[in-house]
């Protein structure tokens, strides 16, 4: 006899098989990330060593006598610049990290060969990609804590502004790093040459986005291209919210800009996958890398 | 007259199984030729924060709170030229420790060590197109680097290379040790990215070590590349250095022997014990 009750699996999609295999993702995902114990180690050394080079060199321009600190104050109007290069530089891992891991997530299946086979399956396919965020979103807020602590008690960083306000900001900031990161990744499945668009997106948040000094020192057509980058308002409403007292006034244009730059980049990315997963289809490159 | 074959170990097919190591290496880089553009300007992108930065601590260009330490205050030269050989260093780091997880990676792990090749020559083998690509891409950089921030030179550009080679074979213990700990532990890109970021900082590539607080310069003296960066430095942009030249010199000689017989004493024991738990072509 033949039951009447139809079973649910993976084989039959819908909105609760979609859901299921993005469970599965999130759960590889994370297998995958604590199988090596070396995150341990990444999560508390990062955010020490990572601002420590710039911070060094800053105290070797500041020379013995401090002359070139004063220098330093005079051209930038910042007397401290510890907590300023830290702040900076710590968005700047986020987004490296999150081009690294959610940019390389597909990449990563491409070299192992398992792309293929999964693409075959009845499942929502930017679940994959999705999938591989949340675990990464997660360890992203641990790093931040960790970040933050080391940078209180190490380099004794006076954290003088509001924890709310930080926090509002780096949830406003969401939408936008991690949508780069869809892009990203769809970019990478097609034309594999990863480590090249890495280097290249996270150079351009580098260079442009002010990470260890004010913007004002840029030529003034680096700074016309400078307001077109979301992370420029990150680390500049970051610094704000963390370091000063200035409060919610002072990061409300930033944080309008990031709601603007996260709709954007969202829908960018989301876009630009199914695009760029239909092309590699077509012209039967999922398999290769 | 007998066919020499990989399976009749020489020198002549240790020469040939070098030869396709390098070839496989060679071909597989410039198979993604955005990687080798990105090799020259990466580098470069990760000292222009430094150079605006520098700019706002400098009058007219000139850092004289830098030459308090360093003894110049054309600051970018310093910058680029450790810039330069650090990627060098940072070539013999990833060359062996991550080709041999990209090895694993692709499960040609186990099959290649099967081969009668010296498993040491296998790491050597992976290093020298890094080293050869490293060479092209330091040429560019400097070139670009230089037009960009600029680049003074009034050395001997051949007295600067005495130090370089006893300090690139010293890292090749360095890196034979470090090809070992991957293997065991299965994972290269935290180790590989911390480790050479820390050798970075300590040996002094973006700023004099001087500069440093004083419970951390032990760390820099300790380091061998210290020396060495130090040592080309004076030979090329006239900089202070921390111990006189001789004596850097004798010191990185000495390093080298050390460094070789311990890096390949502990590659060894490794690699053995990596065999035992029979975990080689795991990743």
């Amino acid at each position: 006899m033949e039951s009447k009750i139809g079973v649910k699996s993976l084989a039959v999609p819908g909105f609760s098989a979609d859901v299921q295999a993005l469970w599965a993702v999130v759960r590889r995902e994370w297998t995958i990330f604590i199988r090596y114990p070396s995150w341990i180690i990444a999560l508390f050394i990062w955010p020490v060593i990572f601002p420590m080079g710039y911070i060094l060199t800053a105290r070797a321009l500041s020379g013995i006598d401090g002359s070139g600190l004063t220098t330093f104050e005079n051209t930038t109007g910042l007397t401290e610049y510890v907590g300023y290069i830290a702040v900076g530089t710590m968005i700047w891992m986020w987004q490296n990290i999150v081009l690294w891991a959610v940019g390389y997530s597909l990449r990563n299946e491409q070299m192992r060969g398992t792309l293929e086979s999964n693409w075959l399956s009845p499942t929502w396919r930017f679940a994959y990609l999705l999938g591989s965020s949340i675990p990464q979103l997660a360890s992203m807020f641990m790093l931040m804590l960790v970040s933050g602590l080391e940078y209180a008690f190490l380099f004794r960083v006076n954290f003088s502004g509001s924890l709310w306000l930080t926090l509002l900001v780096i949830l406003a900031a969401i939408p936008s790093v991690y949508g780069l990161g869809f892009a990203f990744a769809s970019v990478v499945i097609t034309l594999k040459e990863a480590n090249a668009f890495v280097f290249l997106v996270r150079g351009i948040v580098m260079v442009f986005c002010g990470i260890t000094y004010p913007l004002a020192i840029l030529p003034k057509w680096m700074q016309s291209v400078s307001q077109w980058l979301p992370q420029t308002y990150i680390i500049h409403a970051v610094r704000t919210a963390a370091l000063s007292t200035e409060g919610f006034s002072g990061i409300a244009f930033d944080l309008k800009m990031l709601v603007i730059f996260g709709i954007i980049w969202l829908a960018f990315g989301y876009l630009l996958f199914n695009m760029m997963e239909r092309r590699a289809r077509q012209t039967g490159a999922i398999g290769q890398y | 007259m007998q066919p020499q074959t990989l399976s009749q170990p020489a020198l002549l097919s240790h020469l040939r199984a070098l030869s396709a190591l390098i070839r496989k290496d060679w071909k597989q880089y410039w198979r993604y030729p955005l990687n080798a553009v990105s090799s020259v300007f990466q580098p470069l992108i990760w000292i222009a924060p430094v150079y605006f930065m520098g700019q706002a601590f400098s009058v007219n260009g000139k850092a004289i709170g830098f030459s308090q330490y360093s003894g110049t205050t054309d600051f970018m030269s310093f910058i680029l030229l450790g810039t330069v050989l650090e990627s060098f260093i940072n070539a013999v780091f990833w060359g062996m420790g991550y080709a041999l997880k990209n090895d694993m990676d692709s499960g040609v792990m186990e099959s290649n060590w099967l081969t009668p090749i010296p498993r040491l020559l296998i790491l050597v083998g992976h290093s020298v197109t890094n080293l050869i690509v490293t060479a092209i891409t330091s040429v560019g950089m400097l070139l670009i680097g230089g037009l960009i921030f600029g680049f003074n030179t009034s050395g001997d550009v051949w007295k600067a290379f005495l130090p370089i080679i006893p300090m690139m074979l010293g890292l090749y213990g360095f890196g034979f040790a470090f090809a070992a700990v991957v293997m065991l532990m299965r994972e290269a890109n935290t180790l590989v990215d911390v480790s050479s970021f820390l050798v970075q900082i300590f040996s002094g590539s973006n700023f004099p070590v001087n500069a440093l607080p004083r419970f951390l310069l032990p760390v820099a003296l300790a380091l061998p590349l210290t020396y060495g960066l130090d040592a080309v430095r004076a030979h090329l942009i006239g900089t202070k250095t921390i111990l006189p030249l001789q004596w850097e010199m004798i010191l990185l000689v000495v390093f080298m022997f050390v460094m070789l017989w311990i890096g390949t004493a502990a590659f060894k024991s490794l690699e053995r014990r990596v065999r035992t738990l029979g975990t080689l072509g795991q990743h």
